[in-house]
């Protein structure tokens, strides 16, 4: 059982030791960028330009494309799918699959919208990847984000995969009243109520505790938060926010020129 | 109906040996305590009872079936196990419904349910509130509900994780009453616990594991009386037993009679 | 001066009938370790809530009567300013981990970073909490992957670090196997030498007899007895309305009743057992 949920890989690289912001900044701006570009081939050349490059130089590459592998490569088919069959367009008719047609816009349409998703997935998967889930949040916090929106985010985190404990241990205990788990009237939903119930039931107790625990220790205090960890934010850092953020804005005015 | 572990090895997924050649038999009708500290495979040994756990290797037969060949649910006729904590069991919108849930998985004739559950209310004093809903109930209460809605299956054997964990004086009462009644009607009850007091006052014959491993396994009053033994896996003995032993006796006592007659002596 | 006083204090849950507290009047000195049974619903927890403010701020229901701590009552307290007078613990471990933090070091810096301590002092009274409490081993591990007595302890030292004024712990070893029973008690004890002003819950009898200064039996809400543990864990009300009992004073009583007890008072502790037997039992050593 993981004890955390979490993509986090610990490594030592300089996209690690940038600051989580400069990070948050980077993946932004690239969505920005692959979204806002009026250049057709933009998604792809920040996908082999700069994504593949990040992940080697963070040596989180081989964790990228088994997620790419696992979970993105089966969605974004099934989307280019979507979108080349159905996307409206009057132009040469490329080819035919189960009745329905595939132009040459749909096609370059769905190509483009498929590219530009995998930069955003991407871009955020290498942030993920590379900044820890309490670093990141901590210095969000700290640049103003609320307290107890990073609080929701850690907490779930963590406890997630203790609630799946819970959700095993549920399925024991009913199992062992004669319930039933493989049989096909499982599937009905008066199967689903003594599995669900306790879960829920059992974390509502557990969340008035922890709310109570947690109150404990000044959660609700309104004294201006101190923070144990300092989080360095170098001059580099800076600079590279700076770059990123006037890229983003050549990127806007490029597309607001009539041209 | 007798429990026969032959051999017993698990090993988890995660790659922990939680049990290492486990071999015991429990006639029907014995009341078995088992005690030993947190990892020693108390709760990874109970759940081949009844099927949620299968054997890496020997085997675990219940009144001659082969817990290999049987689903839980159709091993959950013969073996009842209430868990620890009553809130991962308890979902019905009422504590009668709760306690028919057992008897009705098990396929019994709506008269045959009616009863049971009617016993096992009785059991547990809770007949006054069969219309209330579990969650409205104390944690006393609830833990109380956990118990008829295993009981109510009517199995001949009955497995109680740490039962009295958390209860005050008087529901610790009330749990060693409904095992003597258990007792009275022939039922094979077997316990995990960490209250030696409640062991030793309340089961005939105690198991003491360590490391995977059968430490000790005799009569309570055997067993109970080797503080060196049980000390290997972090069980003090019984306050009266304790006492027996620094005052002399040269018996092992167990509970307030026998401390008393040996005092007589 | 009493560091905790309640007057004439009664409370009700919202959407119930009865009263959790009746009429409750108790003072407890600074440094005192006073210990509080009962059965199930006698009001244990909410007494302890009560102290710990969160009746009636996080509860809300009716509260009447006063409670102070340090001279100041609770209803005039946000509950966030009154916790750092007022500790509290309970019974299950799990739940009084924040999950907010990866490493216990972390986990007993989130009271601090809440209440605005600075960088410095918050290391320095987390490592000087984590070595009265002995888990100083402990501080790059996960919250989560430790048992249950290592859990527990860490919600102590994490109410600890806040340098409450008293100590109120609800249970803290029900759940708890032996080992961390003792791991727990030890660390409560050594908290109690130091003089920190501690209300304890226990079911646990013959624990509360060695440590406790005060024992206040309670039942239905209000107080029934309160005096010294060799007072009130060997009064004939205890087994009569169904609190718990050494053994030791048990066995005791029927034995006095039957004639072979030749001890003065009853015992709570082994040694006192021992002792008051050893009288009846020919050449035995006490």
């Amino acid at each position: 059982m993981h004890e955390r949920l979490s993509f986090f890989v610990r490594r030592d690289s300089p996209i690690h030791r940038l600051n989580p912001m400069t990070k948050v900044v980077m993946a932004l701006s690239l969505v920005l960028i692959a979204f806002l570009s009026p250049w057709y081939w933009t998604p792809l050349a920040l996908f082999l330009l700069v994504i593949i490059p990040l992940t080697l130089l963070a040596k989180v590459a081989r964790e990228y494309w088994s997620f790419i592998f696992k979970v993105i490569l089966p969605t974004v088919a099934i989307l280019f799918l979507m979108q080349a069959l159905f996307l409206p367009g009057e132009s040469k008719i490329v080819f035919k699959l189960f009745g329905l047609e595939v132009t040459e816009l749909s096609a370059q349409l769905a190509f483009r919208n498929v590219t530009r998703i995998i930069v955003m997935i991407s871009s955020f998967t290498v942030l993920l990847l590379s900044t820890h889930p309490s670093e990141l949040m901590s210095d969000l916090t700290q640049r103003g984000l609320p307290g107890q929106f990073a609080y929701v985010v850690i907490s779930s985190l963590q406890i997630i995969p203790q609630m799946q404990a819970k959700a095993q241990t549920i399925i024991s205990a009913q199992r062992s009243r004669g319930l039933d788990t493989q049989s096909s009237f499982f599937r009905r939903v008066s199967g689903i109520l003594p599995l669900v119930g306790p879960l829920v039931f059992g974390s509502l107790v557990e969340v008035e505790e922890r709310a109570i625990a947690i109150e404990a220790r000044g959660f609700t205090s309104r004294h201006p938060k101190t923070f144990l960890h300092q989080i360095p934010d170098t001059s580099t850092d800076k600079l590279i926010r700076w770059i990123l953020a006037a890229l983003v804005l050549i990127t806007i005015l490029l597309r607001l020129w009539p041209s | 109906m007798r429990i026969e572990i032959q051999d017993l090895y698990f090993t988890y997924p995660t790659g922990v040996e939680a049990l290492r050649g486990i071999s015991l038999t429990i006639e029907s009708g014995e009341q078995v305590a088992i005690v030993g500290q947190n990892g020693a495979g108390k709760t990874t040994l109970v759940k081949h009872f009844n099927g949620l756990l299968q054997p890496t290797s020997g085997q675990v037969l219940i009144g001659g079936w082969d817990t290999t060949r049987h689903p839980v649910a159709k091993m959950a006729s013969r073996v009842g196990y209430v868990f620890q904590n009553p809130d991962e069991q308890l979902f019905s919108r009422n504590v009668g419904a709760e306690v028919a849930f057992g008897p009705k998985n098990l396929g019994f004739d709506i008269e045959r349910v009616e009863a049971l559950v009617g016993d096992a209310l009785a059991l547990t004093q809770l007949s006054d509130k069969t219309e209330t809903n579990p969650y409205d109930l104390s944690a006393t209460g609830r833990k109380m509900v956990a118990l008829a809605s295993i009981i109510s299956m009517d199995t001949d054997i009955v497995i109680f994780d740490e039962p009295t964990t958390g209860q005050d004086a008087v529901n610790v009462r009330r749990i060693a009453s409904v095992i003597a009644e258990l007792r009275r009607r022939g039922k094979t009850v077997i316990t995990i616990t960490h209250d030696i007091d409640f062991c030793a006052e309340n089961f005939e014959r105690v198991i003491a594991m360590s490391q995977g491993k059968i430490l000790l396994d005799g009569t309570a009053n055997a067993v109970l009386g080797q503080e060196e033994t049980l000390a290997r896996t972090y069980v003090d003995p019984p306050q009266l037993t304790r006492l027996g032993k620094r005052l002399g006796f040269r018996d092992t006592v167990r509970n307030e009679e026998e401390f008393l007659d040996a005092l007589k002596r | 001066m009493a560091i905790v006083n309640l007057q004439n204090v009664t409370y009700k849950y919202p959407l119930t009938d009865v009263s959790a507290l009746q009429n409750i009047s108790l003072k407890v000195e600074e440094g005192e370790f006073v210990a509080v049974i009962g059965p199930n619903g006698a009001g244990k927890s909410t007494l302890c809530y009560a102290i710990a403010g969160f009746v009636p701020h996080f509860f809300k229901g009716e509260l009447t009567g006063t409670v102070e701590v340090a001279g100041n009552e609770s209803i005039n307290s946000t509950l966030s300013e009154w916790v750092l007078n007022v500790g509290l613990a309970f019974q299950n471990p799990f739940n009084q981990i924040s999950g907010a933090k990866y490493t216990v070091f972390e986990e007993l810096a989130f009271g601090l970073e809440n209440i605005g301590i600075p960088r410095a002092e918050m290391k320095r009274r987390v490592e000087d909490a984590m070595k009265l409490t002995g888990i100083s081993d402990l501080a790059d591990r996960s919250p989560y992957s430790l048992s249950g007595g290592q859990q527990q302890r860490v919600a102590l030292t994490s109410i600890l670090v806040m340098q409450p004024k008293v100590l109120v712990l609800d249970e803290p070893t029900s759940q708890m196997d032996p080992i961390g029973t003792r791991e727990v008690f030890g660390v409560i004890r050594s908290m109690a030498e130091r003089g920190m002003t501690v209300i304890l819950v226990e079911h646990k009898v013959e624990w509360i007899a060695q440590f406790a200064d005060r024992v206040i039996a309670l039942k239905d809400g209000g107080i029934l007895l309160d005096g010294a543990p060799s007072e009130v864990l060997t009064s004939p009300l205890l087994p009569a309305h169904g609190f718990a009992t050494s053994r030791y004073t048990s066995v005791a009583r029927k034995a006095r009743e039957m004639g072979v007890w030749n001890g003065e008072n009853l015992p709570v502790t082994l040694d006192e057992a021992v002792e008051g037997f050893s009288q009846r039992v020919k050449g035995i050593k006490s």
